[in-house]
Order: C-alpha cells, then structure tokens, then sequence
C-alpha cells in the first residue's frame, strides 16, 4: 500500500498533497425490547485525497481504490479552483511509522452468535427487573480499521485503530411518565471490556425505575454540584469546542474572545487536552495530518493558555500545531478535534463543597449535551436536591444551560480526583463528523448561579 | 422507471444469495457521485469530488434474517456469505419479499442539473455571500452548494427489480455575527431534485433571520404564546415522529399506541408523508425493501390515522408496509396551511415568542412528548411585532399538549431540512402558533 499511495502522490502539481485509505470491518448487535434488534456485518473501504493550492482546498473521496492517479489529478484540479490566495500550512517532521494493537480478546475472531448471546444475557437482566420496565436497548457494535497516511512530503503512517463498545438502556414507564437510564462501556483493549457488564444492566433498570417516582426539578437558577462524569461532558461541550481553533482563527472578534492570557476562572481551574495520553478514548500516536499528539493545557490557573490547532489553524494564528486534526472516516477531511479532554483536580472534598447549600441540585452523569459556542445546554442523567447541606431527594429533567463564559467564572470549588466517562458507542459530533471518540474527564465542582431547566 | 434487465449487478447478487442456501434474498445498490463547493468565515474554503459505492444484502434461511453491506462491487461472494452467517442467529422473519409491482410514476432527475460544475457553483456561491455581505460587512459568511447524481438499483428473489435515477441540489447561505460574548448563527438550506432555484431568495431569508435579531429583548419567565416557524416545528415533530413509529407503537413505547382513528391534535393539523411530490427531496418510486411509495396522511384534521410500517415490524404488529424502508424514515413530511397569514398571526400576540431553532434537540425523554430545551434562536413578540432576539431562554412543555393547543397555521409554507443525530426529514411546513408554553429566563 505505501507504494500504491506514495506512486499516485507523484502526480500532483499542487504546493501539498495528502492521500488517507481506509478498510473497516465492522460487526453489530442489538436488542430492542425482547426481539432482536439488528444483526450485521459490513465491510468498507474508501479513501480521501486533499490537494492545498493558495490557500484553496480540493478533495477527492471514492470508495474504488481502483485509479488513484486519476482522484490525485481531480483533487488537485479542485484545489486550483478554489486557490487564488496564500497558503497557510504549518511544517513538521515527515515521519514512518507503523502502529500495531494488541487486542486481549480479539473480536474479530469471536463469533457473531456469541456477542448475541452475551447481548441477549443484559436484555433480559434489563427486562426482567421490574414490571414497570417498557422496554430496552442492548447495543454492541465492533469495528477495526487500518488506516494508511502518505503525504507529498514524504510522511507514512499505517495504523490499526480497533473499537469495541456498548450500551444498555433500560426505559421505565408509569402512566404517561417515561424514563431512561443508561450505562455504557468499551474501549480499544478487546472483547473483554464489553463483558461482566451484568450489574451495570441492572443498575440502569433500577435507575430507570426509581426516576418514575421521582418529580421534576423546579426550574430556577440554583448553586450546582456537577458530578465528575458529567463535569466531563460540560469541559467538553461548554469550553473545549471553543478552543478548537477552526472555530476561532479567521473570525477576529472571537480571536478577541478567546485572547490567551485571559482570565476564564478561579486560580484553581485547569483544563487539559492530551491525545498521547495512555489508555485514553481519544489517543492517538499521530494525528490524521501526522502530527504528533501531545499534552495541551487550555486553561492553566483559570488563564487561558493555549487551543487545539490543525497545521492550517496553527500557521494562520502563529502557533504550532497540537496534533488535534481528526477525522470520523475517510469520507470526511481532518478538522480540529479535542481527543482526551478534561478539567484537572482541584483541593476541594465533596462533602465541603455540599455543606452550606440552602438549597442546590447535584446533577448526575451526562444524557447529551451541545453548544453554539457561547451557549451550551446538557441534561443530567438525573440529579438530587440538596437542602440545608445534605444531598435529598431524587429529581428528574435536570437540564442545565447558560452562557459558559459565565458559568466558568461561577465555578467556585473543584473537586479532588479526576474520573473519566466509561467509553460507549456515543461520541462527539461536528460539522457532520459523528461519532468521533473522545475522552472526556474531570472532578465534582462546585457552580454558584446556574439555570436549571424545568416545567414551571 | 421500471426496467427489466436480466444482467443487472443487483440481480446477480440475488441469484448468488440463492446458489449458497438463501430462502430469498434481496440486493440494494446506490451509487453516487457528488461535487460541492463550501465558503465559510466569508471565502471559498474547499470544493470536492466524491464518488460513492453501497451495497446491501439481506437475506431469509430458514425463516431468519441477516444482513450485511460492502463498498466493493468485486466483494459480492464475501458480503453474501457474511449475511448467511448473520441469518444463522438472526430474528425470525415476519415478511416475504414482495414481488413484482407498478411503481407510482414520480419525477427524480433533472437532467438541466447535469452541466452544473463547480465553477458555476462558486459563481453562485458568491452571489449569495455578496447578497449577505451587503446586509452587514461585520457577518462572517458562509455558503454550501451540492450537486449529486444518484444511480440506486433493486431486485429481490420474488421478482421485484427496480432502478432509478436521481438529480440532487442543496443550497445555502448563512452566517454568524459576534459581538462580544455574543454569537449568532443564521442560515437557509434548500434541498431539491432539480436545478431551477432562486439563490437570492436563500440567501434573503437568511439575512431576515439577522434582521430581526439586530435588537436584543428581554424576556420574562412566564407562560406565553409561542409561534414555531416551519424550522422551529422541530422540537414538536421529533416526539410526533417517533410517536407514529410503528415500531414504537408495536414495542408499546409510544404513547399513540391506542389512539388510532382518535383526535390527538387540533382540528386544524393534517400531516401527511407524500414521497410522491415532483422533485421533493425525499421524493422517490420505491424504498429499500421494493416497496412501492405511496402518499399516507398520518393526521388528518387531528385525528391520528396511520402509523409508519416496514415489512418486518408491520409482520409482526398485523399491519402493512407503509412504504418507509428498513428504518421507517419519514421522506417528505407536508402539514396544510392555515388560513391566516404569518402577519396576521404575529399580529394578534401582545406578548409571545417565535422560536426558529433549538439546541440539544432529541436529549431528554422526546418519546412521551416532553421537552425543555434550549432555544438557540428565538425572537420575543411584542404588541404584535418582532421586539428582537431572545437570549438564555428554555421553552418547556410537552409537543402533544402543544399539538391539541394549536391556535392558528399560516397560510404561508416553506421547504425545512433536518439533518441531525435524533431528527432527520425533510417537510414542507406552515408557521403554527400554540397556546401558551412555559418559558424560563435567566
């Protein structure tokens, strides 16, 4: 293959050119209430070619690998449509490397009536726990991809990007009140990560149960305890999208925004990209245009000091690139993309930061979240009053939402340990890139002032 | 439409399904080709070409279902044995294929969409970012045209085999526009099968939706009335949506379950699915399971009259294919008119929102109807006119309570297109206004 790509490479007659090939084997499974759901394999491949000319971008995506040559030449045909400026493209290291996973059990090798099988174990955990459970959804999906990189600079990388994952919800119903849970789990180590996952089945049916009973929050303006998962998912969505910097750096008033050296929180606050990260959802040796991923503090002492650049984003804002150029598949070109991403431990221990709240919500675990970038809303899994210093009762429709400029200056206290968000098939979603895995991690903190969103 | 053809590549798969043990079988292929040219951040940012190959197999053994799929046309042995291997554990069947039918006579192909290459697509794209640009310089703009060209391919082992044709173009402009903390996202999309479109008029509908957010207006946490523009229906639609899934209704999850031929909306709402209009987005003869499309009213005048039916789950709730495919998608969605016009409307409210677009859409528990959710661009109605944007404003209720709560449908409609993770269609919707929801301020 590297010669196949490198031979066809020889035909551009553009200032940069990259080809990514891509063969994806795939496998899923899912329960849907007592029936199977869905059961299927598939098989893809495919490839994209990017020409840069003047600061103009072509691309050629096909999945017949057939005539390289001739997708080269069209790409490289666009990019002198579109070019007519200056180019922007940082330079690095071209680079070799091969980067081999080893899987503890390969699921590759194990049959699809055994991943049904194990599938149909939590279903029925699911649907046998209590006659107000409606129904389920037990998903398993699997995927192992190589990954071939060749650029008109002479870098080659292969890789082998394996994933395994799933997801168990449980829907309860009383009258016409209706509640999920859910609990996922996965990762890129193998076949084991998915299994022994019977007591996480469990745990979402009595989750699902319980929020039958409980009552909706009382929509207001409240002091929040986020809980570290769902701390993650606020870092991610409300903050790290914005330090993306395709967002930021031909747009001058949000360059003027996001103006390093600026003050987005408490001297405690510091939040951290890092794709080299070992064991992380979002790690990778290289990105999708081979720049070495690497550890970037965002916010360093609540002062906002450093963004995630692709080499186009870097050179344009005078930064070096940070390795965070990804892409979902080969369909779609690398953009700027967060890989593990999370707010580090502050000092504070959960029971201080609880102890003088007259009246609070503790949001629990992520159900979703999205931003427009000032704005963000997610809604928590579900959450607890808390009275007079204590954690009460169990409330549901606990969403909240505001402007994250705000709400990171409201965080007052950070938490002492950082945990990350199990893996599962969700992940992020931009400009129609989705799903792109990601880590996402932080502490409890502690939000004075933040709208929680409810029936009034 | 129809053509019959012994060699086709579709039918060759059937008759591989067959020859390795397949009871029946049926073979979906699509291949595409694309080119589109993107400006944002007020230039010409990238164009592409993008071919595309898909190929489908589903298979029935011993009354089990399997399935698989592949990009490679030379791949046929090895997607057929993958879906045998996936029928061996698959569900039980509760369909056969269905044979041979005359397909519903529709148009898909614009062959004036054909010379349209990307040079004249960047022309065009100008055009709007110049229109835009005029209106207010301190815009960032962007644009999107897409032209795609689609050859799709069925047969099946009880002697359905269709193939059509299929011209595409999407169009449209927009923008954002910071001030400070502030930022404003606005745009117009059109998507059609055919070339004739009017590329100011995009790009002037999306320049309204900055015109009336030049001020910012306050709001006050309180009951108010709400009008949904076409694009804002969203939020109501994603839970009707999953509601009229016959799949949910059989799984017992929606609560439409045992409504049939009962009132669940104001007398006023008519929803019918038509994959049958002339060069509608979604518009085609036949879906992925050879059934032929049909036009079906969903609600008429607020009564609920048909849920939405693939093969297996209309087999196993007693019904019938609806014409909706494996995944029961909704093609074009169209609500009738109102008799008052959108003027008319704003005109009546002292003190109301418009709401145009959401953020989070589909989190939360959109099955039983609820939502309360984020509205990302929203206008506040003062004595009968736009007083400016709202800001930091939820919108909460429930889309069923808000559908028996219609006060008044616009006589005016317009074409939306969602394309997100939890709503996806395209419809040809009025502006509905709704009694009173609740909306929080910060």
């Amino acid at each position: 293959m590297q010669d196949r790509l490198q031979e066809a490479l020889k035909v551009q007659d553009v200032e940069y050119a990259d080809i990514r090939v891509e063969d994806l084997t795939e496998s899923w499974v899912s329960y849907r209430g007592p029936e199977l759901n869905k059961i299927g394999s598939a098989r893809t491949m495919g490839g994209i070619i990017r020409a840069l000319w003047k600061g103009g971008w072509g691309y050629a995506t096909f999945n017949d690998i057939g005539d390289l040559r001739k997708r080269v030449r069209e790409a490289c045909e666009t990019a002198r449509l579109v070019g007519g400026d200056k180019s922007y493209f940082e330079s690095v290291e071209p680079v070799t490397d091969a980067i081999s996973t080893e899987l503890k059990k390969d699921f590759r090798v194990i049959p699809l009536a055994q991943k049904k099988d194990l599938m149909e174990e939590y279903n029925k955990i699911v649907l046998g726990h209590d006659r107000k459970i409606q129904t389920s959804f037990v998903g398993y999906a699997d995927s192992f991809k190589r990954i071939w990189f060749a650029s008109s600079e002479g870098t080659f990388i292969e890789e082998e990007n394996p994933d395994v994952n799933i997801i168990v919800t449980a829907m309860a119903r009383e009258g016409d009140i209706v509640q999920h849970a859910f609990e996922t789990s996965g990762g890129r180590e193998g076949f084991q990560t998915v299994e022994n996952f019977h007591e996480k089945a469990f745990q979402a049916a009595t989750r699902a149960v319980e929020l039958l009973s409980a009552p909706p929050v009382v929509g207001g303006a409240y002091t929040v305890i986020a809980n570290p998962r769902l701390t993650g998912v606020f870092i991610h969505e409300a903050f790290g999208h914005l330090s993306e910097s395709d967002f930021v750096y031909e747009n001058q008033r949000m360059r003027d925004l996001m103006v390093l050296g600026k003050r987005f929180g408490v001297d405690g606050l510091n939040v951290i990209d890092d794709g080299s990260l070992p064991g992380g959802r979002g790690t990778h040796r290289y990105d999708y245009e081979g720049v070495p991923t690497q550890k970037t503090y965002l916010i360093k002492d609540g002062i906002l000091t450093g963004r995630l650049h692709s080499r186009e984003t870097a050179a344009k804002m005078g930064e070096k690139p940070t390795g965070n150029a990804r892409a979902v598949q080969f369909h779609h070109p690398p953009i700027v993309r967060m890989t593990n991403t999370y707010m580090d431990k502050g000092s504070a221990k959960l029971e201080d930061m609880i102890k003088d709240i007259k009246l609070g919500v503790m949001a629990i675990n992520e159900a979703g979240g999205t931003t427009a970038l000032e704005m963000f809303t997610f809604n928590a899994a579900c959450g607890y009053m808390i009275r007079d210093g204590k954690v009460a009762e169990l409330v549901r429709n606990v969403t909240l939402s505001g402007n994250v400029f705000e709400i990171l200056l409201n965080i007052d206290m950070i938490g002492d340990a950082v945990e990350w968000l199990p893996p599962g098939p969700k992940g992020c979603g931009k400009a129609n890139q989705r799903p792109l895995y990601t880590g996402l991690g932080g502490p409890y903190i502690r939000i004075r002032n933040c709208v929680v969103g409810g029936r009034q | 439409m129809k053509i019959r053809r012994k060699d086709k590549l579709s039918e060759r798969i059937v008759g591989t399904a067959l020859r390795k043990g397949a009871d029946s079988a049926q073979a979906k292929i699509l291949s595409f080709e694309t080119d589109e040219v993107n400006f944002d951040d007020d230039r010409l940012k990238s164009a592409e070409s993008s071919q595309r190959t898909r190929i489908d197999v589903r298979v029935i053994k011993d009354c089990k279902v399997g399935f698989s799929s592949t990009t490679d046309a030379y791949d046929i042995d090895g997607v057929v044995g993958r879906a045998l291997e996936a029928a061996e554990f698959g569900s039980v069947a509760h369909f056969e294929m269905p044979s041979a039918h005359h397909l519903p006579p529709v148009k898909t192909y614009d062959p004036a969409l054909l010379p349209l290459a990307k040079p004249e697509m960047i022309r065009l794209g100008r055009k709007m970012m110049d229109r835009i640009k005029a209106y207010n310089p301190e815009i960032l703009a962007g644009a999107e045209l897409g032209k795609t060209v689609t050859q799709a391919e069925f047969a099946n082992s009880s002697g359905a085999c269709y193939s059509s044709e299929h011209t595409f173009f999407r169009v449209g402009a927009g923008g954002q526009l910071v001030h400070g903390t502030d930022i404003l996202f606005a745009d117009h999309e059109i998507g059609q099968k055919k070339r004739a479109l009017d590329v100011d008029a995009i790009a002037d509908h999306a320049i309204g939706y900055f015109r009336m957010a030049e001020r910012v207006a306050p709001i006050q946490t309180g009951k108010i009335p709400v009008i949904f523009t076409p694009h804002g229906l969203s939020v109501l639609l994603l839970s009707l949506m999953l509601g009229l899934d016959g799949k949910n209704v059989y799984l017992g999850s929606s609560p439409l379950r045992d409504r049939m031929g009962k009132t669940i909306a104001d007398e006023r709402f008519t929803l019918v699915d038509d994959p049958l209009i002339d060069y509608g987005p979604n518009t085609s003869a036949f879906d992925d399971e050879g059934v032929p499309r049909q036009r079906l009213a969903l609600i008429e005048k607020g009564v609920l009259r048909s849920f939405v039916y693939d093969l297996d789950t209309a087999g196993r709730a007693g019904a019938k294919s609806t014409g909706h495919g494996q995944e029961r998608r909704y093609t074009n969605l169209v609500i009738s008119p109102g008799d008052v016009s959108y003027a008319e409307m704003l005109r009546g409210i002292k003190n109301g929102l418009l709401v145009h677009q959401f953020l989070g859409l589909g989190q939360g528990n959109p099955i039983n109807g609820e939502f309360s959710i984020n509205v990302g661009l929203g206008y506040k109605i003062e004595n009968g006119e736009i007083a400016g944007r709202v800001k930091d404003v939820m919108l909460a209720g429930n889309a069923y309570d808000a559908l028996r709560n219609i006060t008044a449908l616009s006589r005016e409609r317009e074409w939306v297109s969602e394309s997100g993770m939890f709503v996806f269609y395209k419809g040809l919707f009025p502006c509905i206004q709704v009694g009173e929801l609740s909306a929080v301020a910060k």
